[in-house]
């Protein structure tokens, strides 16, 4: 197979000679997977094998090598997070609707009365999202909604203030819009592009970051419901 | 030195396998079990990233593997506890 059709030469050798293995090891995974969920009955069984054809897009994605693999590969990540925490709440809430019982929102095995879920959160919260604020981009808001879940979780044994989630969504669409305005920006007014830079890099901090908010809206219709 | 296909073969042998695991593996009709052998098939995955050096992509991936667990885990036991036959 001759991988020479179109190769920047930016590209390395090994990337271009690791090429024709790692698809064909992307389209073996994904057709496992893919296989497995044809031959599944079972919901939740097939979407946890849903997560194996995800590894084979990211394997097919990664071959392409160089910084467009990477920009790609981070969609692609966030995409299949979403993706299956719809689909897992999908699944919950059909079953329990079917059995007419709840279970708990977050169930866990032992109580999580620890010392460090009373004193520290804030703090620890607080210091998570001035270096996401610093860092900025995509991997700060990371940092910073990781920050935000950490006190949200750690708050809801006290009672989550379910009012605020609104408010939450709304900024993490405003950001959305300024990420959008920043990619515009350096299209149409390419002196402008430091402009541009700091208002997609941090409309996509905040956007990131406040993706904790979609958890925070389902937490709140699971209070509603009582 | 050790030559970077290795680590490159190393993670398809362990994605290949992993897939496998998860998709016929021994045990697999408790989902606890197979949502565990996802793990396999992600530590491959980690090695392809780190052969071709994506830093921030291993990263994330990383952080997003752990997050899917903890969410598969949650729907699991969620549903264990509503009394769906899994």
């Amino acid at each position: 197979m001759s991988a020479s059709v179109l190769v920047p030469t930016v590209v390395s050798p090994i990337v271009v000679s690791l090429y024709v293995p790692a698809i064909f090891t992307g389209l073996i995974v994904g057709l496992i997977g893919l296989m497995a969920i044809a031959y599944q009955k079972d919901d939740l069984n097939a979407l946890i094998l849903t997560d194996i054809v995800g590894m084979g897009m990211l394997i097919l994605v990664a071959a392409v090598g160089t910084d467009l693999a990477e920009a790609l590969i981070l969609p692609g990540l966030v995409v299949e997070l979403a993706e299956i925490l719809a689909i897992s709440e999908i699944l919950m809430s059909r079953e329990m609707r079917k059995k007419g019982e709840t279970a708990e929102l977050i169930p866990l095995p032992t109580s999580m009365d620890m010392e460090v879920m009373t004193t520290a959160p804030t703090f620890l919260a607080i210091i998570l999202i001035v270096y996401g604020a610093f860092l900025s981009g995509f991997t700060g808001g990371a940092v910073a909604g990781g920050g935000i879940l950490f006190y949200i979780i750690s708050r809801r044994m006290r009672g989550v203030p379910s009012d605020t989630w609104e408010g939450i969504a709304g900024v993490s669409g405003i950001a959305w819009c300024l990420w959008l305005v920043g990619f515009l920006v350096f299209f149409v007014f390419p002196q402008y592009w430091l402009l541009a830079l700091f208002l997609a890099a941090f409309g996509v901090f905040i956007k990131v970051a406040f993706k904790a908010g979609l958890i925070g809206v389902i937490g709140r219709e699971e209070f509603n419901k009582k | 030195m050790l030559n970077i296909y290795i680590w490159f073969y190393t993670g398809v042998v362990l994605a290949i396998l992993g897939s496998i695991g998860t998709a016929i593996g021994p045990g697999v009709k408790d989902p606890l079990v197979r949502a565990l052998n996802t793990e396999i098939a992600a530590v491959g995955v980690s090695l392809i990233f780190l052969t071709y050096n994506h830093t921030i992509a291993l990263v994330t991936y990383i952080a997003a593997t752990t997050i899917i667990t903890m969410i598969l885990l949650r729907a699991i036991v969620r549903l264990e506890e509503v009394g769906a036959e899994l």
